[in-house]
């Protein structure tokens, strides 16, 4: 595995128990701003996963539409959560 | 790639200003709530804003293939380090 794909290896992993921490913490105290957090995460981990998966796993598949696309979806998300349920 | 430049170079402005964007919510939370958490995750997103600009002002197609990429590493060490810290040590707001 090269460089780069262990390092987002790494991201995958962290941003996955990131988004789990956060799926967590919705369920357990209902708040609209971690439920819209955690959406946002849940994002950004399949970003690091197509991103692993553009690199290592279908290296001749063209992966950067999604990439990009999750990306903008969990900032998306991140942003709408944080103008509309933010006090 | 199949993507144009052009493509390619408006979706990373936008993500971008999107990662940006967050940072700076994240930053408001921490000067209301000086929970280290959100300062952590204000810097870990402008460290993402900058690894979605710098491949395209320095044009490379792709992250991976400049040292740009660590950016993202830095980030994501971050926000696992502000997280897993807020949930073992159970900590709210810091001095």
């Amino acid at each position: 595995m090269t460089g780069p794909a262990l390092v987002y290896t790494l991201c995958l992993a962290a941003s996955a128990l990131c988004a789990g921490l956060l799926v967590r913490a919705y369920l357990r105290g209902r708040s609209r701003l971690l439920l819209w957090t955690a959406l946002a995460f849940v994002c950004f981990a399949l970003n690091n996963a197509f991103l692993v998966a553009d690199m290592v796993l279908f290296p001749t598949v063209d992966l950067w539409p999604w990439r990009q696309a999750t990306a903008a979806a969990g900032l998306l998300v991140l942003i709408y959560g944080f103008i509309w349920e933010a006090q | 790639m199949n993507a144009s430049p052009t493509t390619i170079a408006f979706a990373g402005g936008l993500l971008t200003a999107g990662y940006a964007i967050a940072g700076l919510f994240f930053l408001r939370f921490w000067t209301r709530t000086r929970d280290s958490l959100f300062g952590v995750f204000a810097l870990a997103f402008w460290l993402m804003a900058l690894n979605q600009a710098l491949p395209i002002v320095m044009g490379i197609p792709r992250e991976e293939q400049s040292p740009a990429y660590l950016l993202r590493l830095l980030a994501f060490l971050l926000i696992i380090g502000a997280v897993l810290r807020k949930n073992i040590g159970g900590g709210s707001a810091e001095r």
